[in-house]
């Protein structure tokens, strides 16, 4: 719903770009930068996904270059959010309070959030590093093919914890994307695509959060 | 079902391969399981009049 600073031609509806004021009900939620890392992260993880899966189910391509040049992109993504991670923000604030976890207290993240977050960073780290050793087994303009750089059984255990991120890839876009699309979180995926939530919509989670409050002893 | 892809080296001794591509089904069937159990518990927890 347009506010009355929209329908005045103040602001611009849609998304928050640098400079921009946003009316007085909407609070921003996720920087532009935020939100650009979110949607490549996104692409390049279904590219991957697509990439590695679809040949296993019988569609045939030629799928490798297109695989190992999405995952190197996916490892700059990965090192541009660790570095602003780091940088800009507190590392502690992506962890549990104990206020979250006995469900008096929600901040910027939900319990529920964070755990996806944490199980998609376990997923997408062990795929980039085994990844990123993989490499050496392929012919790339980047280094030597070396496959004798590791041992039968070490090769194993790298292909085995590549395709255990890739299963769990399966499993956590599956679940990611419910969760995204369900109305009582649509506020998120628009927030994720415009970058604010409206000061209604905190409410309301502050109001879910005080019946939280009330339940815990 | 497998877990794990198996194979041989040049001296015929088992080797690792991967984990098993018939687990693909299953790793779909996980997040199909949260759904389903999501969407029963948001139907019970659902306030009359809602």
């Amino acid at each position: 719903m347009a506010s009355s600073a929209d329908a005045m031609g103040a602001v611009p509806s849609g998304a928050v770009s640098p400079g921009t004021t946003l009316p007085e009900d909407r609070i921003q939620r996720h920087a532009g930068v935020d939100r650009l890392f979110h949607w490549l992260t996104a692409a390049s993880v279904i590219t991957l996904m697509a990439t590695a899966l679809l040949p296993i189910l019988g569609v045939r391509f030629d799928w490798t270059p297109i695989h190992w040049v999405t995952g190197l992109v996916l490892t700059a993504l990965v090192v541009f959010h660790l570095l602003r991670s780091m940088a800009w923000r507190k590392l502690r604030s992506i962890w549990f309070s104990a206020g979250e976890l006995r469900g008096t207290n929600v901040g910027k993240y939900s319990v529920a959030q964070k755990l996806m977050h944490h199980a998609m960073t376990l997923m997408v780290l062990s795929a980039v590093v085994t990844g990123l050793l993989m490499l050496k087994k392929i012919k790339t303009p980047l280094m030597t093919r070396d496959p004798y750089v590791f041992g039968f059984d070490t090769w194993g255990v790298i292909y085995v914890i590549h395709g255990l991120a890739a299963l769990a890839a399966v499993t956590l876009v599956i679940i990611h994307v419910y969760f995204a699309l369900i109305p009582e979180n649509r506020m998120y995926l628009r927030a994720m695509i415009r970058g604010w939530i409206t000061r209604q919509d905190q409410r309301a989670r502050l109001a879910e959060n005080a019946w939280l409050d009330k339940k815990t002893p | 079902m497998e877990i794990f892809r198996v194979g041989h080296d040049a001296w015929g001794r088992q080797v690792l391969e991967g984990v098993s591509w018939d687990l693909l089904p299953l790793a779909a069937g996980v997040g199909l399981l949260v759904i389903v159990g999501h969407a029963i518990y948001r139907l019970i927890r659902r306030k009359p009049g809602e």
